[in-house]
């Protein structure tokens, strides 16, 4: 079967929109390798002189190291706390019988409609009585507040066939063990592909270090971005570029070795019900 | 056979079992969501600083002042003008493509879904900062362009207007992938034979998707129709915040980046939480209106 004429001109709709969105990806990583003049005065694609010296100069002019193990702390314990938790409550939501079950449920999905200007001040001077202002541990724990965790492994747990748990409860198998033995080993993939995304989300988030953090030693690697930008984009092109690359490696690092789990998850966020 | 004090003290165990299981989510959306959003609210009534021990109670005046605020004008003119174009090229765009990828495509349609996703994993800051080069009136490819064809671009964040849309593009590089990897997954609810018994009478592809598969994705497209409004306002906050500051006067500015002006440039707490609360009032009726479309879509889709 070849590919029918009329199909073409959708293949070349579907082209272009790929190389619009790739695009931005090649300019920063080639823009990375150049030198501050060449920055200036080309926008080809290929460096003229390739040079690492807007890498070397990211290792001179910000602390990258701590800036890199600040954001991956904050990212880890996100992802664990948030997991466990989702997991625990999805379990609740699914298999226990409790008056409000329902209503405490979307309660806590409706909370993806609550701006976060409602939130940040009151968080804000929550954290500053605990000493959590320009800490690592402020910037992590409003991000705890998120259901879409829940409302996933919900999902995937109604999926569970329900002669299993009924087995299980004849033999009197704790809630523990069934979550345990039969439930976290069947749905194995689903955690790990909602862990990573909730990793790469923590990764990536901006608002609440923008918040939180003032001095440069607690930055994240968000924050160590917005750095390189002046009202008119700084003057060390190539070492924005270079730190806008290494920032999006890791979540295109796990993008491209586990797409297919990622994209199947998302795909699921948008099923309602 | 279980008698009846049994049967009630297993009750009692599972719905403490389930209280516990639920707790830690539990606690964690009180203290960071439903709390603040009561404290907020509270805030909205009060004239304070965040600092000072003293907050003057002043009623309705915060809602008063903004409601009468010229500057309020601007800002939702803007948040409109953002929505319109989210709404374009976030909901309209990958909906019409989404149907163009199920059923007017056979052979290699399916790299483009994991192809096109692949931005929506891209930090906002970094988007922020691409666009703010690629966009580069003097350097950057696009007035490369320009220059080419004979236009000069303007300094696009200093130009009203121009510099809403560049911002809003951020947003689209954002969620543009994401959308449309749900709505080609809403596709499903479409018969195959339907779009195929209305190929062969010839029906003309947008009568296809307005006749045949809107009415039949409709839970799905205001799902995402309605994120796009809700997540999209807040999406625009952080190239907003790293570019513009909301500037030129206020011409980037929306509800959400003015109500964190509010609070952390000006430190006008009363005028900032009233802003909010008008804001998720906004938002849940479009929380409303999702539970009516929604379930309609979902008697359509049965």
């Amino acid at each position: 079967m070849k590919i029918n004429s009329s199909e073409i001109k959708w293949h070349l709709l579907f082209i272009i929109l790929v190389l619009l969105l790739i695009y931005p990806l090649l300019f920063s990583l080639s823009t990375s390798f150049k030198t501050m003049s060449e920055a200036f005065q080309s926008s080809s694609l290929i460096p003229a002189d390739p040079t690492f010296s807007a890498y070397d100069r990211v290792f001179t002019t910000i602390n990258f190291v701590q800036i890199l193990s600040n954001t991956f702390i904050i990212a880890a314990l996100v992802t664990i706390f948030k997991l466990v938790t989702s997991v625990f409550a999805a379990y609740a939501f699914v298999f226990f019988h409790f008056k409000g079950k329902t209503a405490l449920y979307f309660l806590l999905i409706s909370t993806i409609f609550i701006p976060f200007t409602v939130t940040m001040i009151p968080n804000y001077i929550t954290l500053s009585k605990v000493g959590f202002v320009d800490s690592i541990y402020g910037v992590a724990l409003p991000q705890l507040a998120d259901a879409t965790g829940i409302f996933l492994l919900r999902q995937y747990m109604k999926g569970i066939p329900m002669s299993l748990m009924e087995v299980a409860e004849l033999e009197r198998a704790s809630h523990l063990t069934r979550l345990r033995t039969i439930v976290v080993p069947l749905i194995r993939p689903a955690i790990l592909s909602i862990g990573i995304i909730f990793f790469i989300n923590s990764w990536n988030e901006y608002v609440w270090p923008a918040i939180m953090i003032k001095s440069e030693v607690n930055y994240t690697l968000s924050l160590a971005l917005q750095m390189f930008v002046s009202s008119e984009g700084g003057t060390d092109v190539p070492v924005a570029m270079a730190v806008a690359t290494l920032t999006m490696l890791l979540p295109l690092g796990l993008y491209a070795v586990c797409q297919k789990f990622i994209i199947g998850t998302f795909a699921q966020s948008g099923i309602k019900g | 056979m279980k008698s009846a004090d049994d049967q009630s003290a297993y009750r009692r165990r599972e719905r403490r079992l389930a209280f516990l299981f639920v707790l830690p989510s539990l606690a964690v959306f009180i203290l960071f969501m439903f709390y603040p959003l009561l404290y907020t609210l509270y805030l909205s009534f009060f004239k304070w600083n965040m600092v000072s021990p003293k907050m003057k109670f002043v009623a309705l005046d915060n809602y008063v002042n903004l409601l009468t605020d010229p500057v309020t004008v601007t800002i939702a003119e803007n948040t409109l003008l953002y929505i319109v174009i989210l709404v374009l090229f976030n909901f309209l765009l990958p909906y019409v493509l989404a149907f163009v990828n199920t059923f007017l495509m056979k052979k290699g349609k399916y790299i483009y879904k994991t192809l096109l996703f692949s931005s929506s994993l891209i930090a906002l800051v970094v988007g922020a900062i691409l666009f703010q080069w690629i966009f580069n009136p003097v350097s950057g490819p696009v007035g490369a362009i320009a220059d080419a064809v004979g236009v000069a671009l303007p300094a696009w964040s200093k130009t009203p207007g121009l510099v809403i849309l560049v911002i809003s593009l951020v947003a689209v590089y954002k969620a543009f992938g994401y959308n449309f990897l749900i709505l080609l997954s809403g596709m499903n609810s479409v018969p195959e034979e339907l779009i195929e018994a209305a190929k062969l009478e010839k029906a003309p592809n947008s009568n296809i998707f307005t006749k045949i598969v809107v009415p039949l994705t409709s839970s799905t497209a205001v799902y995402i129709l309605i994120m796009t409004i809700v997540q999209g306002l807040q999406y625009v906050f952080t190239p907003i915040k790293v570019l513009t500051q909301g500037g030129p006067n206020d011409a980037s500015s929306n509800i959400i980046y003015q109500g964190y002006d509010y609070a952390f440039t000006f430190y006008e707490t009363g005028m900032s939480a009233a802003l909010a609360i008008i804001t998720m009032l906004i938002f849940l009726v479009l929380l409303y209106l999702e539970f009516r479309f929604v379930e309609k879509g979902v008697y359509y889709e049965n």
